[in-house]
């Protein structure tokens, strides 16, 4: 993101006042996969009576691009950043990925118009007769 | 006489002979029960239905103990039976588990679930929880054919499926082999029941052991919307409900009618469903340089109405189906008078019968439940297992009861009761004739003569020969000569007929007036070219492929058949389940369908295309709805205002005073593939399967003779 829009612009990423607040208040934590960065304050407690927690999004600002082994930390359940500790991710486990909801990747159950280009069977329909 | 009990703390007045369930039932009191049905014999075998009766040291099974069979107190006092006590309920509960110990607890995959007796009665009479930590029992499915889905395990052995098919069904094919834990439900050599009406077991087995497989897992019970509607496969007239969700029909179930039906239908009744799905005509078509092309209702109905206006009146022919309703077969007889059209029929397999002979000349007198009456019956030219199995069902009933002779003229065919086989054609019965003209000394005429409740029942293959009316005749006269000495009020002679509009159309009087001709004579004289136009209600099952090429032939019916195959204009309507219509079955009751969907696409009921063709025509009915239709019809044929009665036809006097040459020749019989009998039906993938079966397994049965 360029700084030109990050000046001029307040959607979709991260502004120059959090620029100013992390070089104030913030310590470096670490990154994801994803190239998100987390900060956590250097002292002193938030409102929530404990110290705050950052993080400023590669790109488009979407809190569902938070990945797995980062969740747990940003959300104050544990307090130990995954850099921190072996963390390594369960054989079943796909790749993260932001909700798509509202893009085209977005997920068409079976039996979405939307997902296969046309209307599934469905309670109502007969065959007519068409003449050969 | 009657008996003394008190049901749960109250004094109650029982009949003679009847059962302690029954008894109890009465007083008002709910019996849990698996194995007990009202219209099987009693098996008691299921153990649910144990009531507490003072003086007996055990609880006793209520099904299965006649209120008779009760020691007397000593001092004469009514005995006192409880259905709530606490002994009751604890041997409820008891039963209960034990029948649950080998149950899969698969509800939630299981088809019955929703209308499940073990499933409510658990809930209603069962402990909380089980106690059984063992492996439960596992049970190999069996092959019932393609209409009945086996889940053996989850078989509680009522038996009612079996008590069934032996005692209602007439064929013994299935038992239950093997005892306490290892007993089964089979059908010994792991073939299919080959019965027109084993799909009745799936309504009766209280679990979901038996169920429908055409419609496996496609609804559950509480989506579908319940219509009570009449059948219309054959001219019996059964009651049914027809199960709809959204505007498709899901499933048809039998529902109950003492005076028709009982409360079995045939297979065929049930699972032509699926046919109301394929083969839909949902748009009017009209031929444009020999193809049908899809057309708007204005067009089509102004191509039919300049044909109709083009030629004259004596070169137009109608013919309706057999499927038609009473409504529109008196549009179409209204519009037909009203311009000018002699030639109509509604026979279409050919039968002879002439309304002007009188109502009784046309109608099963006897009624379906007076079969039970009756202690002597001959078949003349008929197959009633195929012809309308619910009504070889209640013969079948008669027999079981005893003294039930029954004699057969026409075809020698597997019956389900046992019959003397008396010939094949008409001398034959003009030879039981004679014989009750003679005192009735010899074979078959002895019985009829001495018989106090005789029935002479006239089938298809007696009725479409050429000489049909002789016969006819003939059989009036052996109904008459039989009936001397029987009863006042009983009339013997008894047509079946085979097509559910069939007595409608001779009420209202769809037959040819004078100078018309009839169906047969209609296809001739289009081969002639002596016939412009040929308007078909519903009418596929004739010889279409005999019709001329220059006849205009109009088509109007709900399923693509061969009647739409040769049409010039296709007028889609409404199937019925599709539209409230009337129809009098063969006994002369009339009964009304009931809309349970929509008709599909552009598709219109019946008697509305007639109405917007006769504005065209020139000629407008005089009826914008169908309250003022009605009663226009019940002023032509004020019998078939009273819905679901019967009411007394007349005589047969007339008719058997006709006299009429027989020829010569045996009986055969016109339904030749009982499956595909109607469009709907030929239509339906159920219907090919079973018949496609039926065909196969007379292919193998024959190869085992030989």
């Amino acid at each position: 993101m360029s700084i030109f829009s990050e000046i001029f612009s307040w959607w979709g990423g991260n502004t120059w006042g959090m620029r100013v607040t992390l070089w104030n208040q913030a310590r470096f934590v670490g990154s994801d996969e994803l190239g998100n960065k987390y900060y956590e304050q250097k002292k002193g407690i938030g409102e929530m009576g404990m110290p705050r927690r950052w993080v400023t999004y590669q790109d488009l600002a979407d809190a569902s691009k938070i990945t797995a082994d980062w969740h747990a930390w940003i959300h104050h359940m544990v307090d130990t950043p995954p850099t921190n500790e072996v963390y390594t991710p369960k054989s079943w486990q796909k790749p993260h990925k932001m909700n798509m909801t509202g893009t085209g990747e977005a997920y068409r159950p079976a039996g979405s118009i939307l997902g296969s280009g046309h209307r599934p069977k469905a309670t109502g329909d007969y065959k007519p007769w068409r003449p050969e | 006489m009657s008996k003394q009990l008190i049901v749960d703390g109250t004094l109650v007045e029982v009949e003679d002979g009847i059962t302690l369930l029954q008894a109890c039932e009465q007083a008002g009191a709910e019996i849990p029960r698996f194995c007990y049905h009202e219209r099987l014999s009693i098996a008691g075998n299921c153990r649910m239905c144990l009531v507490d009766v003072q003086g007996s040291p055990k609880p006793i099974a209520s099904c299965a103990m006649g209120v008779n069979d009760l020691p007397p107190n000593k001092d004469g006092s009514p005995k006192i039976i409880s259905t709530k006590s606490p002994m009751v309920k604890k041997a409820r509960e008891g039963v209960m588990e034990f029948l649950l110990i080998n149950h899969p607890l698969d509800c939630p995959i299981c088809d019955q679930g929703g209308e499940c007796d073990l499933q409510d009665q658990a809930q209603a009479y069962g402990r909380g929880g089980s106690r059984y930590t063992e492996n439960k029992r596992a049970v190999e499915d069996k092959h019932l054919g393609p209409l009945i889905k086996t889940v053996m395990t989850r078989c509680i052995h009522c038996t009612r499926c079996v008590r069934y098919m032996t005692e209602v069904a007439g064929v013994e094919e299935l038992g239950l082999i093997g005892r306490g834990e290892d007993a089964e439900i089979t059908t010994y050599l792991e073939k299919g029941i080959m019965s027109e009406m084993s799909a009745n077991v799936v309504d009766l087995c209280p679990v979901g052991a038996l169920t429908h497989r055409p419609w496996a897992h496609n609804a559950r019970p509480w989506e579908l919307k319940a219509t009570e509607s009449v059948d219309v496969m054959d001219a019996v007239g059964s009651a049914i409900t027809v199960n709809t969700r959204g505007r498709d029909v899901m499933r048809i179930l039998p529902r109950n009618n003492d005076a028709v039906n009982e409360e079995w239908i045939s297979d065929k009744t049930r699972h032509v469903a699926d046919g109301l799905r394929t083969q839909r005509l949902d748009t009017p078509y009209v031929r444009v340089d020999g193809k049908l092309i899809a057309a708007s209702w204005d067009e089509a109905l102004a191509a039919v109405a300049a044909k109709l206006k083009a030629a004259r009146p004596e070169r137009i022919g109608v013919i309706a189906g057999d499927l038609a309703g009473a409504e529109e077969l008196f549009a179409l007889k209204d519009l037909c008078g009203r311009l000018g059209i002699k030639s109509i029929d509604c026979r279409q397999d050919g039968a002879r019968f002439d309304p002007a002979m009188g109502r009784a000349s046309y109608l099963f007198n006897t009624t379906i439940a007076g079969i039970e009456q009756a202690d002597c019956i001959l078949l003349v030219g008929t197959n009633p297992r195929l012809e309308g199995a619910v009504l070889n069902a209640r013969i079948l009933k008669r027999h079981k009861q005893g003294g039930l002779r029954v004699g057969l003229i026409g075809e020698r065919v597997p019956l389900t009761y046992p019959y003397e086989y008396l010939g094949a054609g008409p001398e034959t019965l003009a030879a039981v004739a004679d014989g009750l003209k003679g005192g009735g000394s010899n074979g078959f005429a002895t019985h009829l003569n001495a018989a106090k409740r005789p029935m002479v029942i006239v089938g298809p293959a007696a009725t479409t020969r050429a000489d049909g009316m002789a016969v006819l005749a003939l059989a009036a006269r052996v109904a008459q000569g039989a009936s001397q000495g029987a009863d006042e009020n009983w009339n013997a002679f008894n047509a079946l007929q085979t097509a559910a509009s069939r007595v409608a159309g001779l009420d209202l009087g769809l037959v040819p007036d004078k100078g018309g001709l009839d169906v047969a004579g209609m296809v001739a004289a289009s081969a002639k070219g002596a016939l412009d136009v040929l308007f078909l209600l519903g009418a596929d099952e004739l010889a279409l492929d005999k019709v001329g090429a220059q006849t205009f032939v109009v088509y109007q019916g709900s399923h693509g058949d061969v009647g739409a195959h040769r049409a010039d204009v296709i007028l889609p309507g409404a199937a019925y389940t599709e539209k409230a219509a009337t129809y009098v079955n063969t006994e002369g009751r009339a009964q009304m369908t009931a809309k349970a969907a929509a008709a599909p696409g552009m598709a219109k009921e019946d008697w509305t295309i007639l109405r917007a063709l006769s504005a065209l025509a020139g000629q407008t009915l005089p009826y914008d709805d169908i309250t003022a239709l009605r009663a226009a019809m019940y002023k032509a044929a004020p019998q078939l205002a009273p819905l679901g009665s019967v009411s007394g036809a007349g005589s047969i006097a007339t008719l058997a005073g006709l006299s009429g040459q027989l020829a010569a020749g045996a009986f055969a019989n016109p339904i030749t593939d009982y499956y595909l009998t109607n469009p709907i039906a030929r239509a339906s993938s159920v219907m090919a399967e079973m018949s496609a079966l039926k065909k196969n397994s007379a292919g193998a049965n024959r190869d085992a003779a030989e």
